[in-house]
């Protein structure tokens, strides 16, 4: 999807965005309904937690009802103030998470049998190997190759030029495949008891 | 101007992104987001942030799970913890009665010497068996005691005089 197709619900988010700031009650449940999904997978994929993603789509939710009169449709687009939100929210848990431990998700893609065993594996490889990069190039590859962002709506959220995203981009790919082929080396040489770099499942409540 | 350019060398995360998309996500509760939306604009005017931001995540933490994990999870969901309270009036005159704490069905044993915490929680009536006719709308109040493991082992109900939470009031 490109920009300019996002165009129309993008404008719709900032109408609602402006109606929250308003005090509009029906607009905050409308952009919750519409937009709440997304950031709940954009926290996953950065995060490969349940816990860590509900708990992100809250706190970004919250903030929206706090600063919905902050945002400027002059400066960037709502989406992009939404999910630069969220990646704050994000990249603040995941300082806190190093503390933790988490749990392991449940990435399920509907096949049968074999098929769908062998898919749930790589998923899993491949979300665990994509945890495992260094932030700079987990949000980069999350927004342009899990959200399909572009290059452009990518450098507006992490306030950078597009020039760095696509360094970042080649750059995480690149490691990414690493990381892959050291799991796939492995995991031939001996079974591993855990996924390396992973958390273990643990909720710590405080 | 795409944005997947990928080489073949590269690892396709097509698979991933599939699975991203195929994931269920946590129901919306439309009346705890109204809730929530309520007590913001009520906060705003009455400058009790900070308390009012953590009674508010939690609500909002109920609306995003109550759901999708149901139960006493959703109930755990709903918690409003003793340090994000506003600190209640005491009465000094007035005793108040503290039940013990009824082990839950299925929990795990509770050791002696092992951490706990207690947390307060707010069940719907319409979840409790035994109700009169018409109390079933509202809230009650009650304490979880929690492992360390996040597993409740008990549950007590605070005093019949501040049992009940009427729906209004939420």
């Amino acid at each position: 999807m490109t920009d300019a197709d996002r165009e129309p619900e993008d404008r719709e988010d900032a109408t609602l965005l402006v109606a929250i700031a308003a005090g509009d009650e029906q607009a905050f449940v409308d952009l919750y309904a519409r937009r709440q999904a997304d950031v709940f997978r954009f926290a996953f994929a950065m995060a490969r937690s349940k816990s860590v993603a509900q708990d992100v789509t809250q706190e970004v939710f919250l903030n929206v009802l706090e600063n919905a009169a902050r945002f400027d449709t002059v400066k960037g687009s709502a989406r992009g103030w939404l999910f630069g939100c969220a990646r704050y929210v994000v990249l603040d848990r995941l300082r806190l998470e190093r503390r933790w431990t988490d749990a392991l998700p449940e990435l399920v893609v509907e096949h049968d049998g074999d098929a769908k065993l062998l898919t749930e594996q790589r998923v899993g490889r491949l979300h665990a190997a994509l945890t495992r990069l260094p932030i700079e190039y987990r949000e980069v590859l999350v927004f342009c190759d899990l959200q399909e962002w572009t290059y452009a709506a990518t450098a507006a959220v992490l306030d950078c030029p597009i020039g760095t995203v696509r360094s970042r981009l080649h750059r995480g790919r690149a490691l990414l495949a690493a990381l892959l082929v050291e799991g796939e080396a492995d995991a031939g040489a001996a079974p591993a008891p855990a996924e390396p770099g992973v958390l273990q499942t643990r909720e710590v409540c405080s | 101007m795409s944005s997947i350019e990928t080489d073949p060398h590269e690892p396709d995360l097509a698979p991933l992104r599939a699975a991203l998309q195929a994931m269920p996500t946590p129901a919306v509760d439309e009346a705890a987001l109204r809730r929530v939306f309520r007590e913001h604009r009520h906060a705003q005017t009455s400058g009790a942030r900070t308390a009012a931001r953590t009674r508010r995540y939690w609500a909002l933490a109920a609306a995003v799970s109550s759901v999708a994990l149901g139960g006493v999870v959703g109930l755990a969901l709903m918690t409003e913890r003793h340090t994000a309270a506003p600190p209640a009036p005491i009465a000094a005159a007035a005793p108040t009665a503290v039940a013990a704490f009824q082990p839950l069905w299925y929990s795990p044993e509770v050791v002696s010497g092992a951490a706990y915490s207690v947390v307060r929680v707010r069940v719907p009536l319409s979840s409790l068996a035994l109700l009169p006719d018409g109390a079933a709308d509202g809230m009650i109040e009650a304490d979880l005691l929690v492992g360390e493991d996040g597993l409740a082992r008990g549950i007590r109900f605070n005093g019949p005089g501040a049992l009940l939470v009427s729906k209004a009031s939420q």
